[in-house]
């Protein structure tokens, strides 16, 4: 799973090299070998690295704040979402939803990493929400609409149909 | 800019930890366990830290890489990696062992837990070629996972005799000024034996520490 990722961020970033992984432990974790240094261990150090490599610093966020606040997100999507419990889902839905009511992406108004890795490690869930439940995240919905959207992300994964117009209009709260 | 944290609640070590190793300006603020200090969260996430712009970061380790950052140091690829192993490796075994030694009396079955984490760390330490983790210098790295430790491995009943290397580097850290101060403020330097420990982790939602997992992780995970 993390590696199709970390191979079609490769591309998103128009990487031409294509690096060598493989995985290690139970969760298996991906493990970026180098040639010119030591392994890098954890799917957000590779890809935060990538990122660097691609000389794109301004997808891990401009000033301090901003780099935080991609850091935080990148971290909840691997430990908060990855290996989520069933009932955690809805926690973690209603999370994003209010988060995301007053902006575009994680990082506020400029897209980053954390919006490519969030949307590779939610797309599951998404693509069994039926419509009501689309609606009743709507924030959420909109922002993985704009993702799956932005150019060059949605590699791997199939799109998922968003409507745009309400179906359900009594479902909104 | 103002930092929340509640007593007893070990994550908060971290944080105070790094904000008096960096000498960063904060306010800081003591709230219960149950505050819902950042307005988007459904569950209350201590330490929080409020920036100037209003911008809440939840996550103990981005607090940490904030508080580094504005003190004008840079974030490597290492440090990155140790602070990615520390939330998704090290925390939820630290997380399950507290529950079972403090809240169920089973200090003895936590070696199962901690094994792994532990004996990665020490083999990590023995290999290295620095004096700390990451460098000559103490880095966030070294700091934030000796904090998240410090519960488990300042108590001698815990302590496991063969990883001589992972002893060594606890104290070595452990003699940072920053480092004392923080445990003393958030578990008034007593360890596991702190009160606020037990009333803190009675709080947590116990489904995700339950004495069958291993690592944490449900049985049943949603992908």
């Amino acid at each position: 799973m993390s590696l199709k990722e970390l191979s079609s961020l490769e591309k998103a970033l128009g990487l031409k090299k294509p690096n060598k992984y493989s995985t290690q432990g139970d969760r298996k974790v991906p493990v970026l070998q180098s040639i010119n240094g030591p392994a890098l261990v954890g799917l957000v150090t590779i890809a935060t690295h990538l990122v660097q490599e691609a000389k794109r610093p301004e997808l891990l966020g401009g000033s301090a704040e901003h780099k935080a606040v991609v850091q935080q997100w990148l971290e909840y999507r691997v430990t908060k979402v990855d290996g989520c419990h069933k009932e955690d889902i809805k926690t973690i839905l209603k999370d994003l939803n209010s988060y995301l009511e007053d902006k575009v992406y994680l990082a506020g108004n400029q897209f980053t990493l954390a919006d490519t890795l969030m949307y590779y490690g939610i797309h599951h869930v998404i693509v069994d929400l039926a419509v009501q439940e689309k609606e009743k995240y709507m924030n959420m919905t909109r922002w993985f609409d704009h993702v799956q959207h932005y150019p060059g992300v949605r590699h791997h994964l199939p799109p998922v149909v968003v409507l745009r117009n309400r179906v359900y209009t009594s479902g909104h709260h | 800019m103002k930092l929340f944290v509640s007593d007893g609640n070990p994550h908060c070590v971290k944080v105070l930890a790094v904000l008096e190793f960096t000498g960063v300006k904060c306010d800081v603020k003591h709230v219960n366990h149950e505050e819902r200090v950042v307005p988007y969260l459904s569950r209350p996430a201590l330490p929080a830290l409020l920036l100037p712009s209003g911008t809440y970061l939840f996550s103990p380790n981005s607090i940490c890489q904030y508080l580094i950052e504005v003190n004008g140091q840079e974030s490597s690829d290492i440090v990155n990696q140790w602070l990615e192993w520390e939330a998704t490796e090290l925390q939820p075994a630290v997380m399950q062992a507290l529950h079972m030694v403090v809240l169920q009396g089973k200090g003895a079955q936590t070696t199962r837990v901690l094994q792994g984490p532990l004996s990665y760390l020490d083999q990590s330490l023995s290999k290295r070629t620095t004096l700390f983790l990451t460098a000559e210098m103490v880095s966030v790295a070294d700091v934030v996972l000796w904090a998240a430790l410090y519960p488990i491995l300042s108590d001698s009943s815990l302590v496991s005799g063969n990883q001589t290397e992972l002893q060594h580097w606890f104290e070595r850290v452990g003699m940072l000024a920053a480092c004392g101060s923080a445990a003393q403020t958030a578990l008034h330097g007593k360890g596991l034996k702190a009160e606020s420990l037990k009333t803190y982790l009675q709080r947590q939602p116990s489904t995700h520490h339950g004495q069958g997992q291993v690592q944490g992780r449900g049985s049943q995970p949603c992908n």
